[in-house]
């Protein structure tokens, strides 16, 4: 089942970034979160499914409302079945591409998200998930 | 620059290009061997015999369907048609089923394809084909039932051979519309504007994928070129998100903007995609950007040291 607040997308060409993009854009602008927040979130998952469709080839993007304590936010999981990040740290340098790209990519992500997590294994591949919660008004 | 095919250009397809070794394939699995063409082939006087009537037949149903009827105006075109169906009907027991009876098969279903005849009555006509020729093959074979049963499965088993490449026609006509369209959308998305002698302005919407990116950058350094422009600027209030990839190549354009002894000015960068730049590390501070498109055009104004007086409009002078 995909609605607003939860569901699923394969990751397998540069389109589905724009596919990606418009399901995070709606969870979160239907959260209720500020236009700059909804921007970062769009962002961020923008980063993470390039990643997937750039390093992994394919792989998911899956995305579910949060509630903790009162407060609202929204997980968002990024997973692949790629060649996997044999060193995180260094990945999570700003600066650092194996591609020629920018490297900012994973740190940027970080920044903008509240709280980011990289689970990867060599050859087998990676998992990041990201949430974000909602500044109580 | 990227090659041009509008939709009023009708090219004669050739979408849907079976090679005859995959043709060998799709009989191969049906199950079509030169058992089936022998037996289609002594099919042949029985088809020689009926041909006339299964052709009346068929469009006596095709004329009482209105969808169907809309596709013969007149009686000449009706003539024209029902020979041509006759040829085809004929071309079933034909007993050659290589590469020659492949290409007929299809142009026959890009024809269709292109009059606009839908697949459901397309593949309907197939069915109908089948009722007809059922009842008639068992009766000429009344001696040999055994061989009538063998006989319509070769039948059906070219049949179903046609149908397919009757499909595989029509989706490669479908997918060579997405192509074209999408290239289309590539380029009317990315215009490049003169607004002033001297200045062009670049007004991206939607997303900036890397192929629509590309196509941008050759069109935006074409543009200043020719118009021999001091002053571009590169407006992204339609973009609605600016990721590290999409920021990278708008700063590997402007790069080439100014080798080419042009200035970029990024416009439309709104408060929201301003503090995401920021959070994503990347580095602007070379680059004039302003908020908006009005503020940019002032400050291509200035490099081009132009002013834009306010002035008692003409007629309203003494
Ligand atoms: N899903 C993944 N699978 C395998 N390797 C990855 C994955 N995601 C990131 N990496 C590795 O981590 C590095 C850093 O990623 P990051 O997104 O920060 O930068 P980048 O993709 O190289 O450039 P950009 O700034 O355009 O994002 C990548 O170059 C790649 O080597
Ligand atoms: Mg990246």
């Amino acid at each position: 089942m995909t609605d607003l607040l939860e569901g699923e997308i394969g990751i397998a060409t540069e389109s589905d970034l724009v596919v990606a993009r418009k399901a995070v854009r709606g969870a979160a602008d239907s959260l209720g979160f500020s236009v700059t927040d909804v921007t970062r979130i769009v962002t961020a998952a923008s980063e993470l499914t390039r990643n997937i469709f750039r390093y992994a080839g394919t792989g998911v993007m899956r995305w579910h409302r949060l509630e903790r304590g009162g407060s609202l936010g929204l997980e968002l999981t990024f997973a692949d079945d790629g060649p996997g990040i044999g060193d995180i740290e260094q990945a999570m340098q700003a600066g650092f591409s194996s591609s020629g790209g920018l490297g900012l990519g994973l740190p940027g992500a970080k920044r903008l998200m509240d709280e980011m997590e990289i689970a990867s294994e060599v050859g087998k591949g990676t998992t990041v998930t990201v949430r974000k919660w909602r500044r109580k008004a | 620059m990227a090659s041009r095919t509008g939709p009023l250009e009708r090219r004669k397809s050739t979408a849907g290009e079976v090679a005859p070794v995959d043709w060998e394939g799709r009989k191969a699995f049906v199950g079509f061997t030169s058992d089936d063409a022998q037996l289609l082939r002594d099919l042949r006087p029985v088809a020689e015999a009926y041909a006339g009537e299964v052709v009346e037949e068929f469009y006596r149903r095709f004329l009482s369907f209105p969808e169907t009827r809309a596709f013969f105006a007149d009686e000449a075109r009706l003539n024209r048609v029902k020979a041509m169906q006759k040829q085809y009907f004929l071309g079933l027991t034909e007993g050659e089923y290589g590469e020659a009876y492949l290409r007929n098969r299809l142009e026959i279903g890009r024809v269709h394809q292109r009059i606009g005849l839908a697949p459901r009555w397309y593949m309907g006509a197939y069915s109908i084909y089948m009722q007809l020729t059922f009842p008639r093959v068992l009766a000429a074979f009344a001696h040999d039932l055994e061989k009538g049963q063998r006989a319509f499965l070769a039948l059906l088993k070219i049949i179903t051979l046609d149908k397919e490449l009757a499909v595989t026609t029509y989706i490669a006509a479908g997918e060579e519309i997405i192509t074209r369209q999408s290239q289309e959308i590539v380029e009317i998305s990315t215009p490049v504007i003169q607004v002033w002698n001297g200045v062009v302005v670049a007004p991206l919407i939607g997303s900036l994928d890397s192929q629509r990116t590309q196509q941008f950058m050759e069109r935006l350094l074409e543009r200043i070129v020719e118009t021999n422009s001091p002053v571009a600027l590169v407006d992204i209030t339609g973009v609605p998100t600016i990721d590290t990839q999409t920021a990278q190549h708008l700063v590997e354009t402007i790069t080439a903007v100014r080798l080419l002894g042009a200035q970029v000015v990024l416009t439309g960068v709104r408060p929201a995609i301003a503090q995401t730049l920021v959070h994503l590390g990347i580095d602007l501070s070379g680059i004039s950007t302003r908020s908006s498109l009005a503020a940019g055009l002032r400050v291509a104004f200035d490099l081009l040291d132009l002013r834009v007086v306010a002035g008692a409009a003409p007629g309203a002078r003494e």
